[in-house]
């Protein structure tokens, strides 16, 4: 009798309990929508789409992913975008996607959404998001049109965001007893004096093929050792003393790095460090995973992460991606409640725990993540220093990107000298920026 | 009157289905590209919000050292392919046109090359030229020679030799279709006359092949201009842009700078350069084939 009358109370609880939660439930008038969401084939997003599920279990929201390799991604997502009526609800997007995007008035202003009660969360707690990648990847309009400023506003949150940190080999480190660097003085120092030490092994390997790999591998020195692209009046300084230090300090890479580092992509780069043939890595935090990895690895449990070493000042990458709702996306509202859920503590600690880059403060600090990934406390020190600034995100860049890749990967296999060509970069970056119209008020 | 307009009408009627395909199918894209090469484009942009520039795009592409290094390097890799191709490819097949046992497996195996899909190409390469792991240098450094920087200091001739080794069975199995074709009678003649196998060659069966070889070689040679794939995947146009051709220009000019305007402009130079090449091509062939004529009625006449 007692029995039966616990499991009825224990009924009437639980049936109360679900009515009070159905009757809370900020995401009933959507449940049962579908989403269409369009997400890169990347280790984060593999990631996202563990968690997935676990939305749909939470709010009846359905999920339906389009997965495409990156540079694929943005070419359809332009497409898609330009439509009367588009494919996708959701959107990530490249970093230098979002100047594309606003400017053509592609994404909605997230304002209308973080106003409304009946879908901004009060605990979403924002100033919890890492606040350099929040300016880099979600704001236009501000401080020179796409950085931090009073009159900038949001269009997108970062999700899958990266920075860049000093992976070493811990095993090789102790054996000689180096030091690990911390300036670039001593960065470059080791990475030359590796090859001495330990014949048959480069010293740092980092991307140096023509184009965007050069360009970011000399993007990455730029910052942490005073350098611009631009100064504040769209004046290129790239060919200042900082800037040829910075290519100096590529070449000096490549030269003491693994044979034929000249021609690396980040594949490759990336390649050589797990196969043990370097012992320095300077990138993308997006690697941690596949150190990590038996099967890609050979390197698992060697290596040691730092922070980017520091020029006359700290500045690592910030890249990766964020995540927006298009302008012509038919269900935006359920759309923001994923994104919103996606970027949430909770959603942040969830992809964080199936190896994805978690974007918040919080989630880096936790003690879960970090039993789980014991790198992340060195990750969320490095964000802390993430530069939102390292390279213009203006519409014009990817020409001038593609000018200073190629340039550079001259100076690296032909012998060009640094100066004449920077300052030839220099030349030819004015004048795209002057045909852009960004000299209109000199 | 009636019946005689549309009897006269009548061949328009049947020719007019293919007619109309014809127009939509390749003049259409062809008119939006020149149309679109008028304009100031981006691919945010629908073609009508953008701002009509006249020659500009034209002008532009013609005064920018980058196309014109890239143009030289199609030209340079087009060229020489073309010639490498056209030599080893017709030098195999003069060399297997006999009976030998198993010939029917040996040229299925000399064409295999030219049925793998271009990406994978461009990879298996990319793996056999990487400068620590890869065949080449592997092999190099175990006869005891230093390794060579493949896709670094010798990128084109690289690319030159990959593109060389996948479509030479092209030139092959046309020159070998032409070799089987010729008039068994001419080469009787010659031989009864005592001619070498030398003199066979080059006074009878080259002359005899040299409208298909020059089909052949002009279609290469288009086909050479337009490669994207497989030097796309292995050296992505670097190091510089010493293996940048046209093709991945103007595949990075549309996605990665943008221009959708410049690209459809480099596009037309590209197609008027072919266009060129091709006329040139007919014109030399018409050329040779009035003076084989005249040369045949001089005979007669004798």
């Amino acid at each position: 009798m007692l029995k039966v009358l616990r499991q009825a109370s224990l009924g009437v609880v639980s049936a109360l309990a679900l009515t009070t939660a159905a009757l809370a439930n900020p995401y009933e008038e959507y449940a049962g929508e579908t989403l269409i969401v369009n997400f890169p084939a990347h280790p984060h997003f593999d990631a996202v789409m563990k968690i997935l599920p676990e939305f749909t279990k939470e709010t009846g929201i359905e999920v339906e992913v389009d997965q495409l390799p990156y540079l694929k991604m943005r070419e359809r997502q332009t497409l898609e975008l330009a439509q009367d009526e588009g494919e996708y609800d959701l959107i990530a997007y490249v970093v230098f996607s979002k100047a594309d995007y606003v400017y053509a008035d592609q994404l909605e202003n997230l304002a209308r959404y973080f106003m409304n009660p009946k879908l901004a969360d009060p605990a979403y707690d924002a100033d919890d998001l890492i606040d350099g990648y929040v300016y880099n990847i979600g704001f236009a309009g501000g401080n020179k049109g796409y950085l931090e400023g009073k009159t900038g506003s949001l269009f997108g949150i970062p999700y899958g965001s990266e920075t860049s940190v000093l992976g070493y080999r811990k095993d090789i480190f102790d054996k000689h007893g180096l030091k690990v660097p911390e300036t670039y003085e001593e960065l470059l120092e080791i990475a030359c004096k590796i090859p001495e030490l330990e014949p048959g092994m480069g010293g740092l390997s980092s991307r140096a093929a023509s184009g965007h790999h050069a360009s970011h591998a000399f993007l990455l020195h730029l910052a942490p050792l005073g350098g611009r692209i631009f100064d504040d009046q769209w004046n290129p300084i790239v060919n200042n003393e900082a800037g040829v230090q910075a290519a100096n300090a590529l070449k000096t890479i490549v030269e003491c790095g693994p044979e034929g580092a000249a021609s690396f992509g980040f594949g490759e780069a990336l390649g050589s460090f797990l196969n043990g043939d370097t012992a320095m890595f300077l990138d993308t935090t997006v690697v941690a995973g596949q150190i990590n990895d038996p099967a890609k690895s050979q390197v698992v449990g060697k290596v040691g992460w730092a922070m980017h070493p520091m020029g006359v000042r700290r500045g690592s990458q910030t890249g990766g991606f964020g995540i927006g709702i298009p302008k012509n996306a038919e269900n935006k509202e359920a759309a923001f409640l994923l994104m919103q859920w996606l970027t949430s503590k909770h959603g942040d600690k969830l992809v964080a725990m199936q190896g994805g880059n978690p974007s918040r403060f919080s989630t880096h600090a936790d003690p879960d993540v970090n039993e789980k990934f014991p790198h992340m406390a060195t990750f969320g020190e490095a964000l802390k220093h993430a530069d939102p600034d390292w390279r213009p995100i203006i519409p014009v860049w990817g020409k001038i990107n593609a000018d200073l890749g190629t340039t550079l990967s001259k100076v690296l296999t032909e012998d060009l000298d640094v100066q004449e060509a920077l300052d030839g970069v220099a030349e030819r970056t004015k004048a795209v920026m002057d045909e852009a119209g960004y000299y209109t008020w000199q | 009157m009636r019946a005689q307009t549309l009897n006269r009408a009548t061949p328009y009627m049947f020719m007019a289905p293919a007619a109309i395909i014809m127009a939509i199918a390749l003049l259409y894209p062809l008119g939006y590209m020149i149309y679109g090469s008028f304009r100031d484009w981006n691919p945010s942009q629908s073609i009508g919000e953008s701002e009509f520039v006249g020659l500009k795009n034209y002008i532009t592409l013609f005064f920018d050292p980058a196309f014109r290094e890239s143009l030289s390097v199609t030209l340079t890799f087009a060229f020489a392919v073309v010639v490498a191709e056209m030599v080893i490819g017709v030098g195999l097949a003069l060399l297997l046109d006999r009976n030998i046992r198993g010939m029917s497996v040996l040229r299925t195996l000399f064409i295999l090359p030219m049925m793998i899909a271009p990406v994978v190409v461009g990879l298996m390469w990319r793996y056999m030229y990487h400068p620590t792991v890869g065949t080449f240098n592997t092999t190099l450094k175990s006869w005891g020679f230093d390794g060579i920087d493949w896709l670094g200091q010798n990128a084109l001739l690289s690319v030159i030799i990959a593109d060389v080794w996948q479509w030479t069975p092209f030139i092959f199995i046309l020159a070998l279709a032409a070799l089987q074709s010729l008039p068994r009678s001419a080469l009787e003649a010659a031989r009864i006359d005592g001619a070498t196998a030398w003199q066979q060659i080059i006074h009878i069966k080259l002359p005899l092949m040299m409208p298909v070889l020059i089909v052949t070689g002009l279609l290469r040679l288009i086909d050479a201009f337009k490669v994207l794939e497989v030097i796309l995947v292995m050296t992505e146009g670097g190091p510089g842009l010493s293996t940048e051709i046209v093709a991945l220009r103007i595949s990075r000019t549309a996605t990665e700078f943008r221009e959708l305007g410049v690209a459809a402009a480099m596009s037309n130079y590209l197609l008027m350069l072919l266009l060129l090449l091709t006329v040139a091509m007919f014109a030399i062939t018409r050329l040779q084939e009035a003076r084989a004529q005249r040369a045949a009625r001089q005979i007669q006449e004798d």
